[in-house]
């Protein structure tokens, strides 16, 4: 419990700093001005800098969350969007809504390609678990599946009559928060609130399936249901969310692996946790981001694996040195 | 073995080829009839300058609405993606490039011995009258050259100039980028009677200005093209921001379409032309 609070707090603390950062670094002078009531001021504060500490709040404690989700119910450790290829199978999804005008002539489409995206990934991994449970068999056919979903939405974008694919490309595969706009926050809330209360259900029976799945329907989990909501719930949330901001990476791995000792290893309250943890990790990367500069702003998912690429090759050393 | 053969048959045949058929040998004395263009900027000034008879293949953006001013002209005629080996089937006897793009293609023409005119990304008025003059050379028209460019200054030198207080403009590209100084567009916009923000704000040639800095100090009027709405792009898309909606309506943004500056050409006097007369609408409301 006080894990919680002293996370939401940070999360809080993060959130105000970075609605403090101008483009070119440390800048609070815009939010006194947008405070007196200051049309530019306020402008740039509503409409720039508060859509992004929201969308990286919300994308962030969403990753967090399902990441822990996934972990749980593949009781895999390296589970995570990013690296099983669930979050690049969504940017696919998003690219194709939105390059086909799908999104533009269906209120919705742009969320909705990211969430059927996300569900077909999940649903595949899911199959595929269920007939070979080791843990380089998922990370094998998320490899593939990343791969795939990559080169598929860069031939989308090729195929497109857009002279920006090639820079945009970039955008999908790496994700960023910078001049997204309230609209976009909008576009990904439902489905991200949604998404995450599924997930947050899935706590007990997650607990449950820690003991093996045969002691947890005994204990009166019924294990397809679980299934069902955890996986429609992760959709819901990443799809959502890499369709507005791209697919941002390790973020769902570096966090219910950094607060897991914190709860006992109890994946019930981890999934609680791993929302303001995930949040406060991606406005800190965000933050850092803008303070880094330089001619074109780095993307966020580059700060993101930064960190969680070595993070990431850690645990597989650990896992495979603890496996002899 | 074979393998190693087969290395040294290429080059063996290139260097062949170039002695056996010098294309350029002939395209000294006589004016160019076979001339292929590899670029926008070189189709829209090729068209200008000859006759239609005498342009063997244009760029494919040539008849690209968002970006060429002369769709209409190349319509029909053979289109090129730069590349070496579908220049060669076109038999050229002049090629004209620019000097950033199409790079490998232009080198392996001048190898093979093709004569190769490029020309540069003008950065002011006095440039463009140049490269009017040097791709008119290259084709055989100087006096037309001549007169085209003269036409463009004419037109530029009629445009009025602010009495007072020269109001300030940006150029606003898709996924934020503006034209700084020296560039062409900043040119056109000082032929105009505005003065250019961007390059106020320290920015050179072609860069990123974000959207904080631009709402943060922001121009008199925004120039930006939406003529390519139709076309779905987050660059495009990053245009529809509302912020930038909000700070900028439709009384404060001049509608000039890309194709009107990608290059020099007749299209520089008619960009001015149109924020010319954006800045004197404005001027009017004002009053």
């Amino acid at each position: 419990m006080r894990a919680l609070v002293l996370l939401w707090s940070l999360t809080g603390v993060l959130a105000l700093l970075s609605l403090c950062m101008g483009p070119t670094g440390f800048a609070p002078g815009i939010v006194a001005q947008a405070l007196d009531g200051e049309a530019t001021g306020r402008l740039i504060l509503f409409e720039l800098r508060l859509p992004r500490a929201l969308l990286a709040l919300l994308v962030g404690g969403t990753l967090g969350l399902a990441g822990a989700t996934l972990q749980g119910l593949f009781r895999n450790p390296l589970a995570e969007p990013g690296i099983i290829g669930v979050s690049g199978c969504a940017a696919l999804g998003a690219v194709i809504a939105f390059y086909s005008g799908l999104s533009a002539s269906i209120p919705l489409g742009l969320p909705l390609g990211g969430v059927l995206g996300a569900l077909l990934a999940i649903a595949l991994l899911l199959a595929l678990a269920a007939r070979d449970a080791r843990i380089s068999t998922l990370l094998l056919a998320g490899v593939a599946l990343s791969a795939l979903a990559g080169a598929l939405t860069a031939l989308a974008l090729n195929l497109s009559p857009n002279p920006y694919a090639t820079v945009e490309v970039v955008f999908w595969l790496l994700g960023s928060l910078s001049d997204r706009s309230m609209e976009h926050v909008l576009l990904a809330l439902p489905f991200m609130v949604v998404g995450s209360a599924l997930m947050l259900f899935c706590g007990r029976g997650l607990e449950a399936l820690t003991l093996g799945e045969d002691t947890a329907t005994s204990l009166g989990v019924s294990i397809r249901r679980l299934r069902s909501l955890a996986v429609i719930g992760a959709a819901l949330a990443v799809g959502a969310g890499v369709a507005v901001t791209g697919a941002i990476g390790f973020v769902g791995l570096i966090v219910p692996h950094l607060l897991r000792p914190l709860v006992g290893h109890r994946p019930a309250p981890l999934l609680w946790l791993s929302i303001p943890g995930g949040a406060a990790l991606t406005l800190a990367a965000d933050i850092a981001v803008r303070l880094i500069g330089g001619a074109v702003e780095l993307r966020l998912g580059v700060a993101t694996a930064l960190i969680g690429a070595p993070f990431f090759l850690w645990l597989v050393l650990r896992l495979s040195r603890r496996a002899a | 073995m074979a393998g190693r053969r087969g290395a040294l048959l290429l080059p063996t045949l290139v260097l062949l080829a170039s002695f056996l058929a010098p294309p350029s040998a002939q395209a000294q004395t006589a004016k160019p009839q076979r001339i292929v263009s590899l670029n926008l900027c070189t189709d829209q000034l090729l068209l200008e300058l000859v006759g239609r008879e005498r342009i063997a293949s244009v760029s494919f953006l040539a008849t690209d609405p968002e970006f060429s001013a002369v769709v209409d002209q190349a319509a029909g005629i053979p289109p090129n993606r730069g590349l070496a080996e579908e220049i060669v089937g076109f038999d050229p006897d002049l090629v004209l490039a620019h000097r950033f793009a199409s790079r490998q293609s232009v080198e392996a023409l001048k190898r093979l011995g093709y004569a190769v005119v490029e020309i540069d990304l003008p950065q002011d008025l006095a440039a463009v009258r140049d490269q009017i003059a040097t791709v008119a050379a290259a084709v055989g028209e100087p006096a037309r050259g001549r007169a085209l460019a003269d036409r463009i200054e004419a037109r530029l030198a009629a445009l009025p100039q602010p009495a007072g207080k020269r109001p300030t403009a940006a150029i606003y590209e898709p996924s934020g980028y503006a034209f700084g100084a020296n560039s062409l567009a900043d040119a056109i916009l000082r032929a105009a009677g505005f003065d250019n923000l961007a390059a106020e704000l320290g920015i050179g040639g072609y860069a990123r200005l974000g959207l904080e800095t631009l709402l943060a100090s922001p121009p008199d009027m925004l120039v930006v093209d939406d003529t390519a709405a139709d076309r779905r792009s987050m660059a495009q898309q990053f245009l529809d921001h509302p912020a930038l909606r909000r700070r900028f309506p439709d009384g404060s943004r001049i509608a000039v379409p890309r194709r009107l500056w990608i290059c020099g050409g007749s299209a520089v006097a008619e960009a001015a032309t149109l924020l010319s007369r954006a800045r004197l609408e404005r001027e009017s409301r004002r009053r």
